[in-house]
């Protein structure tokens, strides 16, 4: 029989029941160390979770014209992005139909045909096989002359407002519907301009030796703030009266029973925070009437705090001073690379646009102000909870768990939102049960996984 | 100006400020720098082309005031910075060092660096090419870095980049 995975101790879906002791009622929600150190159960997540249904793969923009290529992933299967010669936007495994060697080795460019560099098979940008090597000589047999032999197709992708988004599964609820109310975030990326986002050039691509959670966390985490990065804080402040492009935002906002801030979950696992503050610091800031009178006011200042959010599994957006645009890709279980670009609306003056690239470089680049202390910090973590004699959870998902609500609060009302659960106060709060969703999406998808495996296996 | 003049005087910059930084001398390391400096560390946006305009595309690394530098040499030495605690041990290498211009008013090198370093019981490097424009010092004593462009061959990051790894 297939086992789910090699592991003698996971073979039932009530061998996860351990992973989480999800009983907010009663004041707890424990996620058990092993989801973040045992390798089998990162088999199981990179195949239930990642390559079982939606993830992000790329902004249109990052490939603008007929035949630009982009050379991705989906976990472990590498994916070939492709715009053909209508425009049209392809996915496709970026696998030789032959012997399975890369089509294409580049990471970017613009390509009319892919030429496998083992055996010359050759695929246009529409993914259409355009020719088999010395086919006529080959002694095929008709049903292999009858066969495409193109590049396989992605079984799903779609695009929602520019963001592209593939699935190896056929069997995946339409995008729009997976997005839920996460869709209201992008849309709040998207319509900064009437022209829409786009991706900025030059990005930057990094690793750490954690685990991929430490990262879906952090990004809505507005605990840490104050005590990873106060070097970041104390050098904004004494900008202050320097040039626009270097002010940021004031994190002392983060923890001030007298400025608003919440958190919203959707299905699926998306999370998203918001706390007011600071919006002067914006380059967006300069268009605030404009955005009223094209979206109205509360999408406008929805649009004017900091919003960070989470669209289930690997895409996050933290949105300050700038926006920036996070891609994550577990290599390990104590392994992740990610991939970091800065977005600005489309048609953005050429001053704003200046500032907000500097403000992105200070807080957000791998070389930055900010995120290294992010990255020391999950390492760290990543160590302790390889510790087998501390207990078997850590505590920190707790904090704000007598003040979650099911469904929506009154400022999700405002904003047209149905959320799951919402929370909020003064920002001191600093909830940490706004990451319960996408825990529960884990292992809920995991146990829904092991189970049908089982039945396949039966 | 002659051009073995100008290699001796930049190579001693070079060698200088790699010192400098192997040994944590870092108001000494900011003093090679002219107070209107540019610092840029540009980013890939592919293989092979480099991001070429800083203020409408990211770099890794932007200033154009050495008061930035400065920021952040304060966070390294300020003890809350958990990316800088402890600091790595660092190894400065220099080498290839091409006079592309000079004059008694400028010098233009060209140069191949290579910066290996220790931290948490793990080792790594960081390598590529520096570009750097030199002027003669507002006091008269020596030169200044007026320029430094710094392109980094390997940018796939190991968990954090500061100044000091480059």
């Amino acid at each position: 029989m297939n086992s789910p995975t090699e592991s003698p101790l996971i073979q039932r879906p009530a061998d996860l029941d351990k992973l989480l002791i999800d009983d907010v009622s009663n004041g707890q929600f424990k996620v058990h160390r092993d989801l973040y150190r045992d390798p089998a159960l990162f088999e199981l997540e990179l195949k239930h979770v990642f390559e079982a249904n939606w993830v992000f793969l790329a902004h249109e923009t990052q490939i603008p014209q007929p035949h630009d290529y982009l050379n991705i992933h989906i976990a472990r299967q590498p994916v070939l992005l492709m715009r053909d010669g209508d425009g049209n936007l392809g996915a496709f495994l970026n696998i030789c139909p032959h012997k399975s060697a890369l089509v294409c080795q580049n990471e970017s460019g613009n390509k009319k045909f892919h030429v496998c560099p083992y055996h010359g098979w050759t695929f246009n940008s529409a993914g259409e096989n355009k020719l088999i090597k010395d086919r006529p000589q080959g002694q095929y047999t008709p049903d292999f002359d009858s066969q495409s032999h193109g590049l396989t197709r992605l079984a799903s992708f779609e695009n929602y407002r520019g963001f592209l988004f593939g699935s190896l599964n056929p069997d995946v609820e339409p995008l729009v519907d997976y997005l839920d109310g996460i869709h209201h975030f992008l849309d709040m990326i998207v319509d900064q301009s009437p022209d829409g986002a786009e991706i900025i050039p030059g990005r930057s691509y990094y690793t750490f030796d954690a685990n991929w959670k430490m990262q879906l966390e952090n990004c809505v985490d507005a605990y840490h703030l104050t005590s990873t990065h106060p070097s970041f804080m104390t050098i904004t402040a004494s900008r202050a009266s320097g040039g626009s492009e270097f002010r940021n935002i004031d994190i002392a906002d983060f923890v001030n029973p007298d400025v608003p801030a919440g958190n919203y979950t959707f299905r699926n696992g998306h999370t998203a925070i918001w706390i007011d503050g600071n919006p002067e610091v914006k380059p967006l800031y300069a268009q605030y009437d404009e955005l009223v009178a094209r979206v109205g006011k509360v999408k406008a200042d929805l649009m004017m705090k900091t919003v960070n959010f989470t669209v289930f599994p690997n895409l996050q957006f933290s949105v300050n001073a700038c926006i920036q645009m996070r891609v994550m890709k577990p290599l390990e279980v104590d392994k992740t690379e990610m991939r970091s670009f800065c977005v600005g609306p489309k048609g953005e003056p050429k001053e704003l646009r200046k500032q907000r690239i500097h403000q992105f470089e200070d807080f957000f680049n791998p070389t930055g102000l900010a995120t290294p202390d992010d990255s020391k910090v999950y390492e760290s973590v990543q160590y302790g909870l390889a510790a087998h004699s501390a207990s078997a959870s850590a505590l920190g998902h707790e904090r704000g768990i007598t003040n979650v609500i099911q469904g929506p609060d009154d400022y999700a009302l405002e904003l047209g939102l149905n959320p799951v659960t919402s929370s909020s106060g003064g920002s001191e709060l600093q909830d940490e049960t706004v990451f319960h969703a996408s825990y529960r999406e884990i292992v809920g998808r995991m146990k829904a996984g092991v189970a049908q495996e089982l039945d396949h296996a039966e | 100006m002659q051009n073995d003049q100008a290699l001796t005087i930049g190579t001693n910059i070079l060698h200088q400020q790699g010192r400098m930084l192997d040994e944590q001398r870092w108001d000494d390391w900011l003093n090679l720098f002219t107070e209107e400096c540019e610092y840029w560390v540009p980013a890939w946006t592919s293989e092979t082309r480099l991001t070429q305009d800083p203020d409408s595309e990211v770099s890794l690394i932007y200033y154009d005031l050495r008061s930035r530098l400065a920021d952040r040499v304060w966070r390294v030495g300020s003890g809350q910075s958990v990316a800088n605690d402890p600091m790595p041990r660092t190894c400065h290498f220099v080498s290839n060092v091409n006079v592309d211009e000079c004059s008694d008013s400028l010098i233009k090198l060209f140069s191949c660096f290579r910066v290996d370093y220790h931290v948490n019981k793990k080792s790594d490097a960081f390598f590529g090419h520096y570009h750097h424009e030199l002027t003669p010092a507002a006091d008269g004593k020596g030169w200044r870095i007026s320029k430094q462009k710094i392109i980094m061959m390997n940018d796939y990051i190991p968990t954090m980049m500061d100044f000091y790894l480059v």
